[in-house]
């Protein structure tokens, strides 16, 4: 029985010379929720560039729902059902929260039938629930450049709740965050976990602990450790990665 | 990381930092101004003045035009004069057959024709015996045109600076094929002594208020086609596109076609406001499809406002109505044009997002205070 929703299977990834993955075998469960961690400079965001089709693998395969997405284009990963989050929060600045969350529920993505949709049509039904639910239902008129970068870390987390994908790829979503606002984005992942597959990518080993089953650690471009928490902290290869870089709870 | 703060979380959000998309009052504020329009020919009666305006509508479509590709969808077209050439010359086809053999004679071809020894009527001239297919053209040339521009532009993922400089590059170009085809084209002096469009019977006389009507009601038109579009979710993801175009990707959208509907309906507008304009002006000319209409384009559409569809056609208005006012008397042209210069390099410094903007964000002021 083979639940894998996700696989990559020995992908290498080379910036002029440089391997940003040097063999990555990667693999997550449907439903799960998957921490990845790893010193700077390990390979974490690269390896979810790969994934949604933001950086064409050198060599290896990616697979979704046994299907290869290797050389498929972002816009086509992203309608299988695999949405991101990016290490910069990326959302529209011009536009106003409302109009960002509108763009994200992206059910239909034809020229012609959006537009024919004005006003809030019956797919966006969620929107002031959702934008509740992320503390910004105050703000729906506010144009995104204009917010602190917490809420625009929530926003983008919202947009991601919006597309509504089978796998969210999560690339730091508390960077920048207070105690209180990560410890109810942790409380949201582990609601999202039920009807989504997560990998998130984190530097905040308490966040880590409070979501995550199983831990993946990357280190120069191939996964070092996979585990517990608790596992993960005793590992020597681990200690040993993140020597220098202050030990793995500060990393 | 957590314990970073960041510069931003102390920004203060209020009314400033919203906008509301009131679209009705909006629609109540586009209609104002159309109403104003069509009022205009009652109160002038001088019919060299009501010419010179109903030229000064098209510029304002053209304006519109480009804030809808530009302003929208972040696509800065320096060729929009392409589409409005190419307009331009299939009205005049048709409206140069339709003088054939009357005026000219020779063996039902047109004048310039003769004079370039061509002894049939090309086959390219052939549809143009059809007004119908003629205005179907007018919008249709232009709109493929752009269709297949912006396939290769777009498929190929060509953004800013390489966009303006390759639609320049084919304005320069097509511009060239049409002085250079002489024979089919007239060459440098373009398709003149034009028959007065006819339909049904009724004459739109290029000096009265018929032509002007005209105007007015495509205009109007092709401005609530705009606004219905900014306001639709296609218009939205336009939106996002511009402001980040590959962030659209990750929601699923093909942001290529997305480029390429905004830049083929901008192209269409154009087309449309190049056959009115033969109609007004009675010839075709390579300087339709100039680098320096082109230009001014980008200039009226930044200092009216690209975001806003009326701030662009308002602001094409008013400039090109100041210059038409002022170019009695060529020093004062001179001068205007350094004027004009200072307006643009003054208004992409301190008001970018031009005239229009700076009375959004008045607005905005005035709700905070109270
Ligand atoms: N486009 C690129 N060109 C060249 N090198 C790159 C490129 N993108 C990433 N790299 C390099 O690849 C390596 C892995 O980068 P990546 O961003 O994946 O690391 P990361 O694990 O996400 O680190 P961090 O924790 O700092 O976000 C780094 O050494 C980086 O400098
Ligand atoms: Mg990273």
């Amino acid at each position: 029985m083979n639940t894998e929703q996700l696989v990559l299977k020995n992908v290498t990834v080379n910036f002029n010379g440089f391997h940003a993955l040097d063999g990555l075998d990667f693999s997550v469960d449907k439903g799960e929720l998957r921490c990845l961690i790893g010193p700077n400079g390990a390979g974490k965001t690269t390896a979810l560039d790969i994934i949604c089709g933001k950086t064409k693998v050198t060599s290896g395969e990616v697979d979704f729902e046994s299907k290869s997405i290797t050389s498929l284009q972002e816009h086509q990963i992203a309608r299988i059902g695999i949405g991101r989050k990016f290490q910069i929060p990326s959302v529209f600045q011009d536009l106003t929260v409302r109009e960002n969350l509108q763009v994200a529920y992206s059910e239909n993505t034809s020229v012609l039938s959006n537009l024919f949709k004005f006003g809030l049509s019956k797919d966006e039904e969620g929107l002031n629930e959702l934008a509740e639910m992320v503390n910004l239902q105050e703000h729906l008129d506010v144009l995104a450049g204009h917010l602190s970068h917490g809420q625009t870390q929530w926003l983008e987390i919202a947009l991601l709740v919006a597309q509504n994908p089978k796998l969210i790829l999560m690339d730091e979503p508390t960077a920048g965050m207070t105690r209180q606002e990560t410890h109810k984005t942790a409380e949201l992942f582990l609601q999202l976990k039920s009807k989504h597959t997560l990998v998130v990518v984190e530097h905040d080993m308490g966040f880590v602990k409070e979501i995550g089953d199983v831990i993946s650690v990357m280190h120069q471009g191939k996964i070092l450790a996979e585990g517990t928490a608790q596992e993960i902290e005793q590992n020597a290869a681990v200690r040993d990665a993140y020597l220098g870089s202050g030990g793995i709870t500060n990393a | 990381m957590s314990a970073v703060i960041d510069e931003k979380s102390k920004l203060v959000i209020n009314e400033t930092s919203k906008r509301y998309s009131n679209t009705k009052s909006q629609i109540i504020i586009y209609g104002i101004v159309c109403a104003l329009i069509f009022i205009v020919p009652s109160f002038m009666d001088n019919a060299y003045l009501l010419n010179k305006f109903s030229t000064y509508l098209i510029m304002g479509m053209l304006a519109m035009a480009l804030s809808l590709s530009w302003g929208y969808g972040g696509i800065l077209n320096l060729g929009q004069a392409v589409s409005f050439g190419l307009g331009s010359y299939c009205m005049a086809m048709a409206l140069k057959l339709r003088t054939v053999p009357i005026h000219t004679g020779a063996e039902g071809l047109p004048d310039f024709m003769v004079w370039n020894n061509v002894e049939t009527l090309p086959l390219i001239w052939q549809p143009f015996h059809s007004l119908t297919l003629a205005v179907f053209l007018g919008i249709a040339v232009p709109v493929v045109f752009a269709m297949l521009v912006g396939w290769f532009m777009f498929k190929g993922r060509i953004t800013g600076v390489y966009v303006a400089i390759i639609t320049l590059a084919i304005l320069v170009v097509v511009n060239l094929l049409i002085i250079d085809q002489q024979r089919i084209t007239g060459g440098f002096n373009g398709i003149t002594d034009l028959a007065q469009l006819e339909v049904f019977g009724f004459e739109f006389d290029a000096y009265s208020s018929s032509a002007y009507y005209l105007i007015a009601i495509f205009l109007t038109l092709s401005l609530f086609l705009a606004l219905a579009i900014t306001k639709s979710k296609t218009g939205k993801i336009l939106q996002a596109v511009r402001d980040h175009e590959d962030r659209v990707r990750y929601f699923g959208y093909d942001v290529s076609h997305f480029q390429i509907f905004v830049f083929a309906v901008s192209a269409g507008i154009s087309g449309l406001a190049g056959m009115l304009y033969t109609i007004v002006m009675e010839f075709a000319s390579p300087t339709f499809l100039g680098v320096h209409l082109s230009l001014s384009i980008v200039i009226w559409c930044a200092v009216g406002g690209r975001q806003s569809l009326i701030g662009a056609m308002l602001g094409a208005i008013f400039v090109v109505g100041i210059q038409g006012s002022l170019s009695e008397s060529e020093t004062f042209l001179e001068t205007w044009t350094l004027v004009m210069g200072f307006i643009f390099v003054m208004v992409v410094l301190f008001l970018p997002k031009g005239i229009a903007g700076a009375f959004e964000s008045l607005a905005a002021r005035i709700r905070q205070k109270n």
